[in-house]
């Protein structure tokens, strides 16, 4: 590689790695938390708990939509939801009107045998450290910003991988020159720790910027495939009395055979016309619980409109949640998840620590003080 | 000439032959994970934790 060639490579590796480093620090230490959501709910009791009901029939889902409306009123439901991993609790989304903002909406669990309210969900601490994570309380403006966060990591890392072979080509993989100054020693586990992490580091910067997109690809579904759906029912009022949820799930049950609902979107919300239900079913194994199917059914009559599997874009970004969260290998693959973003935050920190040492020894005026650090061409 | 270019692809592979597995193992892990129930977990915690095992093995031999 030329000398020319590795400059140009560390100029792109400095400047894509500094301008992005604060926001790539917040993401990773708000990230941290996050992997242990659960647990630390329910630590903090922030997490509601299942009453114990040993073989008991389960509420059908339109008594947990009553229950929901009584526990809110005034209000409407968006949606109702049921967790895979949570067999023993269904989630209402209530509103003040079906379209509302998300920010707005109340989410709170049922019991999913008795339908007794088990308490609000999503609050406590943990909110605040997702709002931070996701969007930094900037709404979707914050949400493209911290994409393009991830754009530029996903630079720095590619450069990085490339100038591994000019700074390292003459060592034996993973030494670290201990003889050495404590700059070359960081110089040394930067590189190591880098390349070792670079997949999970670029699997999870990339699917994290993909799920920035997540509205914008609703939005792009909602103005072509579920305008053509609803495409036949265009000028029908919404509905003035909506069908039982019981029906709803049934009918959906039936055009999506091994299928169990994920949530159902009521008249009006964003994941569905003014007009219908949208039942979003899943598959049982991990890999199908993520690729839902929409199936559309009439506000009034609960009759099935349509149902198509949603396309590439949606699927992709379904299959890159649990990619990004590492929740779907249990408690042994969120730790490891922890242990690797703790190890981003030494490469993060150690980078930002090799810029200021070398820009301290060069002295002040000489920005480019990576670049200068590369060695002999080969 | 040639003798040069082997040198130099050894060289390459002594560089990256190690990131690379670490890399291929990585993306086995996620993918079994995913795609392989149970079975797929117990590879997936393997061989997405080899980088943490490596970094760790690398801290222990310096203290050693």
């Amino acid at each position: 590689m030329k000398a020319r060639t590795v400059r140009l490579w560390s100029l792109v590796h400095t400047w894509t790695s500094l301008s992005s480093t604060l926001f790539l620090l917040l993401l990773c230490l708000t990230g941290l938390p996050l992997i242990f959501h659960h647990e630390i709910d329910e630590l903090l009791g922030y997490a509601p708990q299942p009453e114990a009901h040993a073989g008991a029939a389960r509420a059908t889902p339109q008594i947990v939509a009553a229950a929901a409306l009584a526990a809110d009123p005034g209000r409407v439901l968006q949606y109702v939801s049921w967790n895979k991993d949570e067999p023993g609790i269904v989630m209402a989304f209530t509103n003040s009107a079906p379209d509302g903002a998300p920010d707005n909406a109340t989410v709170r669990a049922f019991d999913a045998v008795s339908a007794k309210l088990l308490g609000p969900v999503g609050l406590g601490p943990m909110l605040i450290v997702l709002k931070l994570h996701t969007d930094m309380f900037a709404g979707q403006a914050g949400k493209l910003f911290l994409g393009a966060m991830g754009v530029l990591l996903g630079a720095a890392i590619i450069s990085g991988v490339v100038l591994y072979w000019p700074f390292t080509r003459r060592l034996r993989f993973a030494t670290i020159r201990d003889s050495a100054s404590r700059r070359v020693r960081w110089l040394d586990w930067h590189n190591l720790i880098g390349v070792v992490t670079v997949t999970w580091a670029l699997v999870v910067g990339l699917t994290g910027v993909v799920n920035t997109w997540a509205e914008l690809m609703l939005s792009q579904w909602k103005a072509t495939e579920l305008a053509s759906m609803v495409a036949p029912y265009a000028g029908k009022p919404p509905p003035v009395h909506l069908a039982s949820l019981d029906d709803v799930v049934a009918r959906a049950k039936l055009v999506a055979p091994g299928m169990e609902v994920a949530f159902i979107a009521f008249p009006g919300t964003p994941f569905t016309s003014s007009h219908h239900f949208a039942a979003f079913m899943r598959g049982d194994t991990v890999l199908t619980a993520r690729l839902l199917k929409p199936v559309l059914l009439d506000g009034e009559t609960g009759e099935v409109a349509d149902s198509r599997a949603l396309p590439f874009y949606l699927q992709a970004l379904l299959i890159s949640q649990p990619l990004h969260f590492g929740d779907y290998g249990g408690m042994p693959l969120k730790v490891i998840w922890a242990a690797l973003d703790g190890l981003t935050i030494v490469v993060i920190g150690s980078g930002l620590y090799l810029w200021l040492a070398r820009r301290q020894k060069r002295g002040p005026g000489r920005s480019d003080a990576f670049a200068r650090r590369a060695p002999v061409p080969s | 000439m040639t003798h040069g270019s082997s040198d130099r692809a050894h060289l390459w592979i002594r560089v990256f032959a190690a990131p690379i597995l670490l890399a291929a193992a990585t993306v086995i892990g996620l993918l079994a994970a995913l795609l392989w129930g149970t079975a797929g977990q117990y590879v997936g915690w393997v061989t997405v934790g080899a980088p943490v095992a490596v970094v760790s093995w690398v801290g222990l031999r310096r203290r050693s």
